[in-house]
Formats: structure tokens, sequence, C-alpha cells
């Protein structure tokens, strides 16, 4: 072998996930999405400390502090006074600043979305892996369970739950988390079908491999992208359905969750009072739009399928 | 010398019961150690269920083991426990396969998946060390290279030798080789051969290869199994087997082969395809390819006898057969 074609050759090993990146950061509007992403996580984060410092010193955080002689504040950047400090998207009905309570409501978006990904996604996960590689009994006991799942309405089934446990945040993590995964167990068992009979399944059983380790050590890792897609794609979907709830008054409690904030804004919303609700939606929109992109464009750089079409051209 | 394999009556049925597929219907051969052996057929014949039986490896459902016994050091694989299965597979029996690309698991670097298949059945090896021997043994010009790349980034007669580095990684006493050149070009394909020639006498390991070609098999194999709709049809040592073929069906898989030497006749091929395990047709199986087929061929099915000293023949006619020009 010469050295001309060892050098482009092997060994150079970019990881596959190194390329999903480059495939990724070749598209402006995905990365435009995943800043959007990172600075909404950033506000999150940043709404986790407020609270956690006001819950250490014992205090009422101000955003949750009525001030009657506040009441219905345009924002500042409105107003022709120089008071951009004050409150810059303005007040609610309690004389809440609303930008703070918009951020302790990502804080609370966040909490969903990820909390009801950890109970989804290993549900989704084992439970497909394990239908898609035993097959048999097994696959007709999982298919069974989550199309009955399926078949129950899934507002319907969450606000069972709900009356179960209480109101609360408890109650729509259950209830979302328990709906949740049956898409991605869908996904997971039709794809370890597919891979279950490939050659490299077979020359790892031929090794004398356990099944175990065939399925989450050599399986998965080829399949993870649909995770990882599937996460982007449902994160959103699950905090729109918190923010349902809480607007129906069955989810958050106490805390300014984006649902409740809707659901307070509407009230004075023909006399005028629009920024709250503008403001809200605005931010529900944006968080929506950028992990849907960010999910399609996931789903483009990391699905082998798409890629090998360009990769051999 | 003792019997590394036998395989006694070997029968591998598919799908419904009632109306079975007999993929591999009463099979028997045996494989001594350090040697090689080749088991040769069309596309559907069979073999390559059968190469996947030593080690049990054919999926049940859909497959059945209907009857036989896979004797491997004198332990019969088919009524093993899993656990004593998995210990003996990649330990005992190694497999390589048709297409190296789709064989090695395209998420990982190609020295971690040796040292995997090396790690579950030994303890107390220098595995880094292990993986660049055996990246070396098998030819690979730069070991440290190869074990960082990933498969897609190797051709494809490195990826054939990195999947045999990892059917090599505990020594095995018996190689199985389906088809293993046949995804590959024909200058990679005497390469690989060659390798594995060459890995036998070092190692000392007995080979299956499986292939559909017969003229591969010369200067490779020590015998030679021909199959035929899930049946042994010719057995014997590969000079004579080449020289001498006594079934109808070996002297057309012969005939199809182009040569160096000789008189530059005509490749022939045999008429017709396989039939279909599900519905064979009565008497002798390959009666309706047959160019010698007479009566008691439709009507009697064939028994293996001795045709010569270590040849063995299913046909009712062989002997009109080895006489034809």
């Amino acid at each position: 072998m010469t050295q001309a074609t060892m050098d482009n050759m092997p060994g150079s090993g970019r990881t596959l996930w190194a390329d999903a990146w480059r495939r990724l950061r070749a598209s402006k509007l995905s990365m435009l999405c995943l800043g959007i992403v990172l600075l909404y996580t950033a506000l999150a984060v940043y709404g986790e400390a407020v609270y956690r410092y006001h819950r250490i010193k014992d205090s009422t955080p101000s955003y949750q502090q009525v001030d009657l002689d506040k009441q219905y504040l345009m924002p500042s950047f409105l107003q022709n006074e120089r008071a951009w400090t004050q409150h810059p998207l303005g007040t609610d009905g309690l004389g809440r600043d609303v930008l703070e309570r918009l951020i302790q409501g990502t804080r609370i978006a966040y909490q969903v979305g990820i909390v009801t990904s950890l109970i989804a996604i290993p549900i989704g996960v084992i439970l497909g892996c394990l239908a898609g590689y035993f097959g048999g009994r097994v696959d007709d006991f999982i298919v069974w369970l989550y199309s009955t799942f399926a078949a129950i309405p899934g507002l319907l089934f969450i606000l069972a739950i709900a009356m179960v446990v209480g109101q609360g945040l408890l109650g729509v993590y259950l209830g979302i988390g328990l709906t949740m995964w049956v898409g991605l167990c869908r996904l997971i068992r039709g794809e370890v079908i597919k891979h279950k009979e490939r050659p490299y399944v077979i020359a790892a059983q031929a090794l004398g491999y356990g099944s175990f380790r065939i399925i989450f050590r050599h399986i998965l890792p080829n399949i993870f992208h649909i995770v990882i897609v599937t996460f982007t794609l449902r994160f959103p979907a699950s905090i729109g359905t918190e923010v349902f709830l809480s607007f129906l008054g069955i989810g958050v409690q106490g805390e300014p969750s984006w649902g409740i904030m809707i659901s307070n804004a509407r009230l004075r919303l023909w006399h005028g009072v629009w920024w709250e609700m503008a403001f809200v939606t605005l931010a529900i929109f944006g968080i929506v739009l950028a992990f849907n992109l960010l999910g399609d464009a996931l789903r483009d750089a990391m699905d082998p399928r798409l890629r090998s079409g360009e990769e051999h051209a | 010398m003792s019997a590394l394999v036998s395989v006694e009556d070997l029968r591998v049925y598919f799908g419904d019961p009632a109306k079975p597929v007999r993929a591999v219907d009463g099979v028997s051969f045996s494989i001594h150690r350090g040697e090689t052996v080749a088991l040769v057929g069309e596309s559907g014949c069979g073999k390559s269920v059968t190469s996947m039986a030593l080690a049990r490896l054919v999926p049940q459902p859909p497959g059945v083991y209907a009857g036989g016994r896979v004797l491997l050091n004198g332990r019969d694989v088919l009524t093993m426990k899993e656990r004593e299965l998995r210990a003996l597979r990649g330990n005992e029996v190694s497999y390589i396969f048709q297409d190296p690309g789709a064989s090695l698991n395209p998420v990982f670097r190609i020295g971690y998946q040796i040292a995997e298949a090396m790690r579950l059945h030994r303890r107390d090896v220098h595995f880094r060390e292990e993986t660049r021997e055996l990246l070396r043994l098998v030819g690979m010009t730069d070991p440290d290279r190869a074990a960082r790349a990933y498969p897609h980034e190797l051709s494809g007669g490195m990826q054939q030798r990195a999947m045999i580095a990892m059917a090599l990684a505990c020594r095995p006493k018996l190689l199985v080789a389906d088809e293993p050149t046949t995804a590959l070009d024909v200058t990679i394909q005497a390469q690989i051969l060659e390798l594995l020639v060459s890995l036998q006498k070092q190692l000392g390991m007995a080979i299956l290869l499986i292939t559909h070609n017969l003229g591969l098999v010369a200067g490779v194999a020590h015998r030679v199994h021909v199959m035929y709709a899930g049946q042994m049809v010719e057995a014997g040592l590969t000079e004579d087997v080449l020289r001498r073929p006594k079934h109808p069906y070996t002297r057309g898989l012969l005939n199809a082969v182009p040569r160096l030497t000789g008189s530059r006749e005509r490749l022939t091929g045999i008429e017709g395809v396989v039939p279909n395990p599900a519905r064979l047709p009565t008497g002798c199986r390959f009666h309706p390819r047959c160019p010698y087929a007479r009566d008691i061929c439709v009507s009697r099915e064939p028994e293996a006898e001795s045709a010569a000293a270590q040849h063995e023949v299913r046909c009712h006619v062989w002997r009109e057969v080895e006489g034809a020009p």
C-alpha cells in the first residue's frame, strides 16, 4: 500500500458524533436554533439559581411579592420615562414583574421537559429493545402494553393520574412521562428488529456475546440517534402539555408556570393589558420552534440513511 | 486422528412444523484437527445453515433442529445450555462472514472490537499488545492505525482481515469461513485465501470453508463436500473430487469453472435452478436438472454409497457418470 492511500484512509478517526456535529454546524438555521435553545437553558439555570437562593434565605422572591401599587405597568421600554431597569416587560395584575416570572416559567418548563424525559426515555428504550430483540411472547406483551397506553386519550390519562397523585408537578411528571414513552418504544422496537438481522449482530452472536450485551452495547449505540432526536422533539411537546395542564389549573400550583401566566393574563386582555400574554406566548413559540427545527436538523445530521447518499456521492 | 467436529445426520427445518422447509436434511461429515474442509454448493443448498448449526446459531424460531447431533470435542452442541454455548462461540468455534463491511459494528473502532472479543473469553492478557499482534498477524501493514480506524475507513480486504483478527482473538480450534471472499474482488480473494492457509499453518486450527466456487477449493481444502438441496451429494479428498467427480452435479459445477490449461471449451452451466426446499422433487433431488436422469432417479431416492476409498456419492448412476467423457 502506498503512503498516499494510507494518509487519507484509516485511523484519522473522526467519530460519528464529530461527523454529525460537522454536518449540524454547516447549517446556519440549526446553529441559530441551537443558540436559542442554549439561551433558554441559561435562563432556566439562572431561574433555578434565584429560586434556590430565596429558598435558602427563606425569603419571598420578588416574582411572588404582591405590590398593588404597581398593578399593570406597561413594559418600561414603551414608556417615555427612563425606567428600563424597573420592569422591562411590565407587571401583572398583582404588580409582579413579568420578566422575572417568565424566567421562572422557563425553569418550570425545563424541569417538566427533563423529568418527563427521564421517565419516558428509559422505559421506551428498554422496552423497545427487549421487544425488538427477543420477539415472541415478550414482544406480544410489550406491543399490547404500548397499544393500550396509546389507545387511552392522552389528556384523560394525564387527568386521571393528576387525580390520583393530586394536583401539582408530580402529577404532571407522571402523566406526561408515562404517556410519552409509547412513540419512542415503537420506533426503537422497529429499529432493533431491523438491526438484529444485520451481519454485525450475527457476528456478535457468533463471538459468544450475551443477549443483553448485544442489545445494549452493540445495537443501542447504532440507533441512539433516534433517542436524541426523539428527545429534542418530545421536549417542547411536553412543555406544551404542561402549559396546557397548568392553564386548566391541574398542573403547577403556586409557582409562575407559563400556563398559569396565560391563564391570569387573559382576565384583563380585553382591557388592553396585552404584554403578559404576548411575551409568554412569544416565549413558548420561540422554544417550541427552536427545539423542533433543531430536532429535524439533528435527524438530518445523524441518520445514517440520509448520510450515506452524500458520503458516496 | 480424532475428529474435532463430527456432524451426524443433522436436520434443520424452517417454518411450519406440519410442512417444514427442509433446509438441511440428514447431513453427516467430520472435521479433523488442523484440517481444511470445504462445503460447496449453489445458493440455497443449505451450506450456510449447516455451518451456522455448528455453534447452534440458526435462530429459533423460525429454525428447528429436527434431528441429528453436532459433536464438538465429543460434546453435543445441539443439547448444550445457553451458557455453555456462549463459552464455546468465539472461543472454540469462530466465524467470518461474507460481507465484512456489514459484519463489523459501524460505531466502534477496530481495535476496540477485537479487544472486546478477546476480553470475553480470556483474562490477564495485555489487550492492547495482543490486539496489535493479531492485526499484524492478519497482515495489516500499520496495526496501530488499523486499530484506531472505524470499519468504514477500511477497504473490503482490510475489513475482512480485521474480521479474521476478531475471529482469531481467542485462538479457536475451528474457524468457519462462510463465503469469506464472495464480496471481495478477485485479487483480494486470493490474498485472503492465502492468509487463511498461512494462519492455519501457524495456529493449527481447523477451517470449514464454505463457498459456491469449486475452483476456489483446489489449493486450499483437504477434503470437499458437495451439497445439493440440503443433502450431501458427494464427499471426498479434494484431489479425487476435482479430478474424478462422480456426481453429475459436481460435474456440472466443475464445467462452470474456467480453466487455465487444456482446450478452451465453452463454459456450461447447469440447467434450471435449485428446487424450492418446501417442494422437493421425488426420488433424487437433482433429477429434474440431471442430464443422466432415468426412471429410477424419479422414483427412488438414492443412498450415499462408497464409490472409492474415502469417496462417497449419492447417485444411482454414478458409474456411468464416471465413465462419461
